[in-house]
C-alpha cells in the first residue's frame, strides 16, 4: 500500500454554542482527535449516534468551521481553527503579571536583576503574542482559501494549450486544403467521357468516382473530428488544471431522498460540479455525466430522468456519480448505506469497492454498522462522545479489542445464526466511570503496531498484559 | 414456554391501497398464527407488506387502505370486521404496539408522563365505565335492529309492497329496541348512582370521623397531617369514580422502572427532547405496557438506534415477554437481530409470506430463493470476498407479477416461476416454503455456499466461545 497521506488530521475541536449569557453551553461535539488516512485505504469512523462522528466529517469538507485544530489535505492546510492560539494568548495575559509580582516579592534578587528579568518577561510575552497573532490571521486566511494552483502556472498551461491549438488549427485546415485539391480532381473520368457514351457507361464510371470521393471525405471528416476534440480537450484543460484542491474531496450523504434536487434532473445534478469549476461546453459535460452514470452502474438516458423516478438504490448511485464527477481523491461518505434497503446496501457497498479500486479513491467512511465497516474498511476510529477511543488496523481491532467501549460495541452486534445468539450472555455495557481519570489524564498510545488506544498509565500497562497473553496463547 | 395455543390467527389476509395510479397490492393472501408466549419475526425489505399486515392487526390502515379479504382471528372474533367502538377495547388493552420511530411517535411538547398516563386516565372512568356496562346488551340489539333495517331497506329483490311491510316491521323492532334501551339506562342510573351514594357517604363519615380525632372540641391536631390525611381519604373514594392521577402516576413508575429508565420520579416531568433515542424507545415500550397487552406488536422498534442501544432494547424486549408471558410479534429486516429475539420466523416478499418455520429451520436449513439471497447479500463481521447482491428492484405492485414474485430477480427461476404463483410447500410439520424448487419434479438446486460457509464458520466460533466459557 501507498504511504503518501492525504488526509491529516489534528487535534480537531468543533464545539457547538448554545444559549446566551449565563445560560451559554458549549456542546462539545469533536474534542480533539486526530488520525491519518493514507492513500488508497478506506478509513471507518464508528461510533454511537451523537459521538461526533457526522460533524467530523463535516469540519473536514468546511461546512463548519471549526473551534480548534487543522486538517491537511494532500499536504495544505484546509482547516485551521483559532480557539488554541487564543487561550494561550490569554493564558499569557494572565500568568505573566503572577510572575512578574513573584519576583518583586523575591528577596534574593538586586532591584537592578529584578528589573531586568521583569522586562524580560515583558519582552517574551509580547513577543509570543505577535507570533500567536500572525498565526490567527494565517490561520484565517487558510480556512478562507481556495486553494487554486499558482495562477503564473495556469496562464502558463493556457499559453502552451493555446500553442498546440494553433498546430492543431494548422493541421485542420492543411486537411481541408487537400481535400479541396482532390475535391477539383475527382471527377475528371466522368468529365472527361466523350459526348456519345451512353448513359449506363457514364452512371458506372460516375459511380466508381463518388465512391472512392466519399471514403475519401468520411476519412478527412473522421480526422478533422478528432483533431477537433483534441482542441476542446486542449482549451478545457486550463480549466481543469485551474481546480481549486478543495474540489479533490467530495462527499456522499447519508439520505439519498434528501441530498436530491427534486426539480433538477440527474444531468443538472451530477453535472452541477462542472458548471462550478467554470466546464460548461455541452458536449464535454454530457461525455462526462454518461461517463460517471456507466461507472455507477446507471445507464446513459437515465440523465434526462428526475430523482423521483428512482429507487432508493438508484439514488444513492446518483449521489455517488455527483462525488466522483469532479475526479476527486479522497471521498467521505457519510453513512451512506443506512438509509438503504437490506437487499439493496450491498449492492452499493460493492459499488464503494469497486469503484475504490477502479478510481483508486481513498474513502472517510462513517458508520454505526460495524459488519458493514469492518467488510469495506482498512483502518478503523471507534469514536465515544468527541473522542477517539481505540483506532486502528482492522484486524488489530477486531481481533484484540481493549478500551471498555469497543468491547461493548463489537460484543453487541446481533450476528444472523441462532446457537451464537443463544450463547450470548448479558451484553457487556460500557460505563465511563470506570476509568478514573482524576490524576493521570488519558492520551491515545499505540499498543502494537497501528493499534493505538486512550489510556493512562495505569491502563496502558493492564492494556499491554492483556494484548501480551493473548499473543502468548496464540503462540502456544 | 410456547405452547401450541394460537392466540392470533391470520387467514388469507389481502389488503391494497388506493392510489392515483391504482391500486397497490401491499398483501396478497398471509397466513400466519401467533401463538401465545411465542415471538414471531417477520423478515422482509420494505415494501414487501409487513408493516401493513402487522397495522391490520391493530387496525391502524391508512384511509386509503382496502381490505381484500381474510380474517384476523383474536379472541374468537374477527378483528377485521368488528367496528370501531369495539375496537378500542381491544387496541392498546389487549394488542400493543412498538412503532419504528420513537422521535416521531412520542409529542414533543407533553411531558412524558402526561403521554405515559394518557391512556389510562382517559380508559379509566370506572363510574362511567360500569354505568355503559349496565346497558350495553340493550345498545347491542339497538345498533343490531338498525342494521337489519338498513339491509331490508337496500334489499332491491323485494318487490314494492313488500318491502314497505317488512320496513314497517323492522322499524317497529328497532323502536321497541330504543325503548328498551330508555328504560334500561334509567334504572342503570338508578342503580348505579344508589351504588355510589353508599361510598360517598362513607367517605363523608370516614372525613368528618377524621376531623373529629384531630380537631373535636379543644383539641389542635397537626393541621398538615389532618390534611395530607383527608387527602389520601379523598384519593381512595376518586379511585372508585376513576382512575386517578396519583394512581396512574403510581403505575408508571413501575413500569418505567421496569423498562429500565433509571429515577423515574425525575423523568416523569421532563419533556421527549430531554431523552436520547434509546431511552425515547423505552419510554414508548412503557405507553405499550401500560395497558397490560397480552401480544405486542413491534415494527422495526430498533432500526433507528445504534447497535449498543440496540442490544439493550432487545434484551429488555425479551425480559418483558419472559416476565409478562407476552407474545411479541416482530418485525425487523435485520436477520441478525431476528437470531436474537424469534423462537418462529415468516420471510415476506411482494405480499406474500415465501418461507416460514422455527428460527432453526430458517436458518439452518433455508429453501427459498429469497431466503438464500438475504442471507448471503447481508456483510456479516466475517464477510469477506465481495458480497453476493440481490440484482434489480422488488417489483412494482401496482401490477403484481403473474408467477412467483421473485422470478425476476431469481438466478435459478425456472419457466414455471414467471407463470404460475408457487404454493407453501411443507418441509416439516413447521416448515413452510413457497417456491417450485421444493416441487419433486423440480432440478435439485443447492444454497449458495456463502451460507454454508457462514453457518459452519459460526458453529465453530460458538464452540470456541463455549470452550472459553467453561
Amino acid at each position: 500500500m501507498n504511504h503518501e497521506i492525504v488526509l491529516k488530521v489534528t487535534n480537531l475541536k468543533q464545539h457547538f454554542k448554545t444559549g446566551v449569557g449565563k445560560y451559554k453551553i458549549y456542546n462539545k461535539a469533536v474534542d480533539g482527535i486526530s488520525f491519518e488516512i493514507r492513500r488508497g485505504e478506506v478509513f471507518s469512523l464508528v461510533g454511537e449516534s451523537g459521538c461526533g462522528k457526522t460533524t467530523t466529517g463535516r469540519t473536514i469538507i468546511k461546512i463548519y468551521k471549526p473551534t480548534d485544530g487543522e486538517v491537511e489535505l494532500l499536504g495544505r492546510r484546509i482547516v485551521a481553527g483559532t480557539m488554541g492560539y487564543k487561550q494561550e494568548i490569554k493564558d499569557l495575559r494572565k500568568d505573566t503579571p503572577q510572575k512578574i509580582a513573584e519576583i518583586k516579592v523575591n528577596e534574593n534578587l538586586s532591584a537592578e536583576q529584578k528589573a531586568e528579568k521583569i522586562a524580560d518577561l515583558k519582552s517574551k510575552k509580547n513577543e509570543r503574542i505577535n507570533e500567536l497573532r500572525k498565526e490567527i490571521v494565517q490561520a484565517k486566511k487558510d480556512q478562507r482559501e481556495k486553494y487554486r494552483p499558482d495562477q503564473a502556472e495556469v496562464k502558463q498551461v493556457k499559453k502552451e494549450a493555446l500553442g498546440k491549438i494553433e498546430v492543431l488549427k494548422k493541421d485542420i485546415a492543411k486537411l481541408n486544403q487537400e481535400f479541396l485539391q482532390f475535391k477539383a480532381t475527382a471527377f475528371q473520368k466522368t468529365d472527361s467521357l466523350p459526348a456519345g457514351t451512353p448513359q449506363a457507361r457514364k452512371d458506372e464510371v460516375h459511380d466508381e468516382e463518388i465512391k472512392v470521393y466519399r471514403a475519401k471525405r468520411k476519412e478527412k471528416n473522421q480526422k478533422v473530428q478528432a483533431l477537433q476534440d483534441e482542441i476542446l480537450t486542449l482549451s478545457l484543460s486550463p480549466k481543469f488544471y485551474n481546480r481549486p484542491l478543495l474540489n479533490k474531496m467530495q462527499m456522499i450523504f447519508q439520505d439519498p431522498i434528501d441530498s436530491l434536487d427534486p426539480r433538477m434532473s440527474v444531468k443538472d445534478i451530477i453535472a452541477e460540479s462542472l458548471y462550478i469549476n467554470g466546464i460548461k461546453k455541452d458536449q464535454v459535460v454530457l461525455d462526462k455525466v454518461y461517463e460517471v452514470l456507466k461507472l455507477v452502474g446507471l445507464q446513459p438516458d437515465h440523465a434526462d430522468h428526475y430523482p423521483h423516478e428512482f429507487s432508493g438504490g438508484q439514488r444513492q448511485r446518483i449521489g455517488i456519480a455527483r462525488a466522483i464527477i469532479s475526479e476527486p481523491q479522497l471521498i467521505i461518505a457519510d453513512e451512506p448505506i443506512s438509509a438503504l434497503d437490506v437487499s439493496i446496501q450491498a449492492q452499493v457497498i460493492n459499488l464503494l469497492n469497486e469503484l475504490r479500486i477502479k478510481l483508486g479513491l481513498t474513502i472517510l467512511f462513517i458508520a454505526h454498522d460495524l459488519s458493514v465497516v469492518k467488510f469495506l474498511s482498512d483502518r478503523i476510529a471507534i469514536m465515544y462522545y468527541g473522542k477517539i477511543v481505540e483506532m486502528g488496523s482492522k484486524e488489530a481491532v477486531f481481533n484484540n479489542p481493549l478500551h471498555p467501549y469497543t468491547l461493548s460495541l463489537i460484543s453487541s452486534i446481533p450476528m444472523p445464526d441462532p446457537d451464537y445468539e443463544r450463547q450470548r450472555g448479558k451484553n457487556i455495557r460500557y460505563n465511563p466511570g470506570v476509568h478514573d481519570y482524576s490524576v493521570n489524564k488519558p492520551t491515545m498510545r499505540e499498543i502494537e503496531h497501528d493499534h493505538f488506544v486512550l489510556a493512562n498509565d495505569v491502563e496502558f500497562e493492564s492494556y499491554l498484559k492483556k494484548i501480551n497473553a493473548k499473543k502468548a496463547k496464540k503462540q502456544a | 414456554m410456547t405452547t401450541k395455543e394460537p392466540i392470533i390467527q391470520v387467514k388469507d389476509l389481502a389488503v391494497s391501497f388506493r392510489t392515483n395510479q391504482g391500486l397497490v397490492r401491499a398483501v396478497r393472501g398471509v397466513n400466519f398464527e401467533l401463538y401465545k408466549g411465542e415471538t414471531l419475526a417477520i423478515v422482509g425489505e420494505s415494501g414487501s407488506g409487513k408493516s401493513v399486515s402487522s397495522r391490520s392487526i391493530m387496525g391502524i390502515l391508512a384511509g386509503n387502505a382496502i381490505v381484500d379479504g381474510g380474517e384476523i382471528i383474536y379472541e374468537n372474533q374477527d378483528l377485521l370486521k368488528i367496528d370501531e367502538e369495539d375496537f378500542h377495547k381491544i387496541r392498546g388493552n389487549k394488542l400493543g404496539m412498538i412503532f419504528q420511530d420513537p422521535t416521531s411517535s412520542l409529542n414533543p411538547i407533553m411531558r412524558v408522563g402526561k403521554q405515559i398516563t394518557e391512556a389510562m386516565i382517559l380508559n379509566g372512568k370506572r363510574k362511567k365505565n360500569k354505568f355503559k356496562d349496565l346497558y350495553h346488551d340493550k345498545e347491542v340489539d339497538v345498533i343490531n335492529a338498525r342494521i337489519d333495517l338498513e339491509e331490508v331497506e337496500a334489499d332491491d329483490s323485494l318487490s314494492k309492497a313488500e318491502k314497505s311491510e317488512r320496513i314497517r316491521a323492522k322499524k317497529l323492532v328497532l323502536k321497541e329496541a330504543q325503548k328498551a334501551l330508555k328504560a334500561r339506562m334509567k334504572t342503570a342510573k338508578v342503580e348505579i348512582e344508589a351504588e355510589y351514594a353508599v361510598y360517598k357517604q362513607d367517605y363523608k363519615a370516614k372525613k368528618k370521623e377524621l376531623f373529629n380525632t384531630y380537631f373535636k372540641g379543644d383539641k389542635k391536631g397537626d393541621v398538615l397531617e389532618f390534611r395530607a390525611k383527608r387527602a389520601e381519604l379523598h384519593d381512595t373514594y376518586m379511585r372508585k369514580i376513576k382512575v386517578t392521577q396519583t394512581e396512574a402516576r403510581d403505575e408508571a413508575y413501575k413500569i418505567m422502572h421496569e423498562v429500565g429508565i433509571p429515577e423515574p420520579e425525575k423523568r416523569f416531568k421532563m419533556y421527549p427532547f430531554q431523552f436520547s433515542g434509546g431511552m425515547k424507545q423505552r419510554i414508548v415500550i412503557a405507553i405499550a405496557l401500560m395497558a397490560q397487552p397480552e401480544v405486542l406488536i413491534c415494527d422495526e422498534p430498533t432500526t433507528a438506534l445504534d447497535v449498543t442501544i440496540q442490544a439493550q432494547i432487545l434484551d429488555l424486549i425479551k425480559k418483558i415477554k419472559e416476565d409478562r408471558h407476552l407474545s411479541v410479534i416482530f418485525i425487523t429486516h435485520n436477520l441478525g437481530v431476528v437470531a436474537n429475539v424469534a423462537d418462529r420466523v415468516a420471510v415476506m416478499y411482494a405480499g406474500k409470506i415465501v418461507e416460514y418455520g422455527t428460527l432453526d429451520e430458517v436458518f439452518y436449513d433455508p429453501r427459498h430463493p429469497y431466503t438464500w439471497a438475504l442471507m448471503s447479500s447481508m456483510p456479516d463481521i466475517n464477510s469477506k470476498e465481495k458480497l453476493q447482491t440481490i440484482s434489480g428492484t422488488p417489483p412494482n405492485m401496482l401490477y403484481p407479477p403473474k408467477g412467483d414474485a421473485f422470478a425476476q430477480r431469481n438466478p435459478h427461476a425456472m419457466k414455471i416461476d414467471f407463470e404460475e404463483q408457487p404454493p407453501l410447500f411443507k418441509i416439516s410439520d413447521s416448515h413452510f416454503a413457497a417456491t417450485w424448487l421444493l416441487h419433486p419434479d423440480a432440478p435439485k438446486v443447492l444454497r449458495p455456499t456463502v451460507i454454508d460457509d457462514r453457518i459452519a464458520a459460526m458453529k465453530e466460533e460458538v464452540k470456541r466461545l463455549r470452550g472459553e466459557k467453561e
